[in-house]
């Protein structure tokens, strides 16, 4: 399943390439981040993709503690 | 400006007061020392205390080198070293540059929302005779809804009352209203400018076209050009790897030299990690972009990723489809040739009863002609054969007669073997087996199409191709009329798949083949070429499905002015990667010698930002290329 989530409090562009590289490094997950229109394009197996969800939103935590997934 | 913006510009300001206050206090004899430091450390704390406590946090979640660490870094050296003034104004010119960042940022968003201001806020739907305001996403196919002048047609339909005139700008970029009277297809995302109208909808909000553009405009971005992934690839090495010379820098020589004070070193390292940021690199590259596709957006033309856009700059070949391209694709009556058995009337009338229940533009346009209703119980039988024509049994002056309609092939068929030919379209009949006349078509080239391909021409396309299925010298006549390279004739749609992988195999490996068509019966020919436009799109769903660009209005010269607004796009994100690596670099080396001071540096970083997102957002501004 491929889904767009809108993210909140995206600050800065590199940070935005830095989750993006992380939520990439989560086993069976794709993701894109486009920092000019602040939206996340998550890929998984249906079956995991809440699961996806959640560990794309530590990764991306971890860069920026504010910026969430609007879901 | 925002909240957030409005606080970091009063914080800045009032540390660009108190850094003053501390120069100034520095001049004065008799002041005491501790009153200029008291000051310095007031304006630190107003404008960077937040940067610290972030790169504090940060080293706890395991971001070691992200710019809140290398900025607190640099200064809190810059103070441990002494230098007040410089520690200051690393951090008030950092702050400056991220405001101004986030403004431009903020100023490009909301152009290209504002280009985008199409997404209808309600419907006003008939339910059981009483009108209901619903949002867009309640409203059901077949349900009927009104639409007032001055409000947006928030899905599209089919129009069973009133007569109004809609404005298409907003979509196409066409200033020009299109009429819609009952029976008409109007449109969502356009504006219903004179009359009321009541609309039948013939497709839910998710699947019409505003809702398609919308979620094309929004995922664009996500489809990211070379020069962006090069970009942020580059940073993640570039920043650690800035910040181990600027370590090797602070130590080594030092201890090499042993004569050499610490505090030299390290005031160079610290200039280092003041330029070890790339954030200016890493956002002027999609800025630029995302501005390219707003301003193309502008123009009726929509590109759906930042790659297309790429490839849409490295152009080589442009491939165009013939009909409803380059030519209107209505064919117009030329000419009416009867035999002398028949008058002009009398073979127009026997066509048009031959070919009432075809659909081809052809026959749709001999029937327009004709203009009489065909009375369907004169038409015995009709045998539709592929690739020839039509054969009828008509009844005529109380006679039932056999009439065939067709082309060469149809007439060879039936035994006539010698027929006029003319370089346009051309339909031939027969009455019993006798050849009767003809009638000549002309698909008319669209006005801007000379003017397309000259302008092609002039913005570095090297060869342009006509692709069709109609006869050669139909063709050959068109092209020569448009003045364009090369033209295959005569193509089944397979054939079209083959001659653009001829003409890919032929190219320039760095640069692209566009292949232009209506997006109709070509999406295999739109997939295989490097960029694949379509157009008309506006209402045609198959089209935007299939095309990586979409041209919204029927006119093939904004494809030139797309492939401008590509160059110009490209060449400033070019221009922002070279120019911010380039001074960056030389900043780096001249620090090393000791020639750079931290104010360079703080031109290497926030000047080198400011100056690369002015000139992203240059990509915005289209209007000369309309």
């Amino acid at each position: 399943m491929k889904k767009n989530f809108k993210l909140e409090n995206l600050d800065c562009a590199n940070c935005a390439a830095k989750m993006e590289a992380a939520i990439n490094k989560i086993d069976g997950v794709s993701a894109v981040i486009s920092f000019m229109t602040s939206r996340l394009t998550l890929e998984a197996e249906d079956a995991y993709f809440e699961e996806a969800v959640e560990t794309a939103q530590k990764a991306i935590s971890k860069v920026e503690p504010d910026c969430l997934i609007v879901r | 400006m925002n909240k957030k913006q409005k606080r970091q510009l009063i914080r800045i300001i009032l540390a660009v007061v108190l850094v003053a206050g501390a120069l100034f206090s520095e001049m004065l004899v008799g002041i005491p020392k501790t009153l200029t430091t008291v000051l310095y450390f007031a304006a630190y704390i107003t404008v960077g205390l937040e940067t610290v406590q972030k790169a504090a946090r940060n080293i706890f979640r395991g971001q070691v080198f992200d710019e809140n660490f290398l900025m607190a870094l640099a200064t809190v050296g810059a103070i441990i070293l002494g230098e007040m003034t410089e520690a200051n104004a690393v951090m008030i010119f950092y702050q400056i540059g991220e405001l101004f960042e986030s403004c431009a940022v903020d100023k490009s968003r909301k152009s290209i929302s504002e280009l985008m201001d199409i997404r209808p806020d309600y419907a006003n739907v008939l339910r059981e005779g009483i009108e209901v305001k619903l949002d867009p996403y309640e409203v059901k196919i077949g349900d009927i809804i009104i639409v007032k002048p001055g409000e947006k047609i928030p899905m599209d339909g089919r129009v069973i009352e009133g007569r109004t005139s809609v404005d298409t700008a907003a979509l196409t970029g066409e200033a020009e209203p299109r009429a819609a009277e009952v029976g008409d297809e109007v449109i969502s995302g356009c504006i219903n400018m004179t009359g009321v109208i009541q609309v039948q909808v013939t497709k839910e909000f998710e699947e019409s076209t505003v809702s398609k553009i919308l979620n094309l405009v929004e995922n664009a971005t996500s489809k990211k050009a070379n020069v962006e992934k090069f970009i942020t690839k580059f940073a993640r090495v570039y920043t650690p790897l800035v910040c181990m010379s600027a370590l090797i820098i602070a130590v080594i020589p030092p201890l090499v030299s042993g004569g050499q004070e610490f505090s030299v070193w390290i005031y160079r390292a610290l200039t280092f990690l003041v330029i070890s940021c790339p954030c200016a690199l890493v956002i002027s590259v999609p800025l630029s972009f995302f501005g390219g596709i707003g301003g193309a957006g502008k123009l009726g033309v929509l590109i759906k990723g930042s790659n297309y856009l790429e490839a849409l700059a490295r152009v080589e070949t442009v491939v165009f489809d013939k009909t409803g391209t380059l030519t209107t694709g209505s064919f117009e009556i030329e000419e009416i040739i009867a035999e002398e058995a028949y008058t002009k009337e009398q073979l127009l009338e026997l066509t048009a009863y031959a070919e009432s229940y075809s659909h081809h533009p052809i026959s749709q346009s001999i029937i327009a002609v004709y203009g009489k209703k065909t009375e369907p119980d004169r038409i015995t039988a009709v045998k539709e054969i592929a690739g020839r024509g039509v054969e009828a049994l008509i009844r005529f002056r109380n006679k039932e007669i056999t009439v065939h309609v067709g082309n060469e092939k149809m007439m060879k068929d039936i035994g006539i073997f010698e027929v006029p030919i003319s370089e346009n379209t051309i339909v031939y009949v027969a009455v019993e087996g006798k050849f009767a006349g003809y009638i000549t078509f002309a698909d008319k080239v669209k006005k801007d199409g000379p003017e397309t391909i000259r302008k092609l021409k002039k913005i570095g396309v090297r060869r342009t191709v006509m692709l069709t299925g109609d006869r050669k010298r139909t063709a050959e006549k068109v092209a020569s009329e448009l003045g364009i390279d090369r033209v295959s004739a005569e193509l089944l749609p397979q054939d079209k798949v083959r001659e653009i992988e001829e003409l890919l195999a032929q190219k320039n490996e760095k640069r692209s083949v566009v292949f232009v068509g209506d997006g109709i019966n070509d999406a295999p020919v739109l997939a295989r070429a490097d960029v694949g436009v379509a157009m008309g799109g506006l209402g045609s769903d198959a089209a935007i499905e299939a095309a990586d660009i979409v041209i919204m209005t029927d006119e093939p010269s904004r494809l030139a002015s797309a492939i401008a607004i590509a160059k110009k796009t490209t060449g400033i994100a070019r221009q922002n990667v070279i120019f911010a690596l380039a001074i960056k670099f030389a900043v780096l080396a001249l620090a090393v010698a000791g020639v750079a001071s931290m104010w360079a540096a703080i031109f290497a970083d926030v000047g080198v930002a400011v100056l690369a997102i002015l000139n992203s957002i240059r990509a915005l501004n289209v209007s000369k290329f309309e």
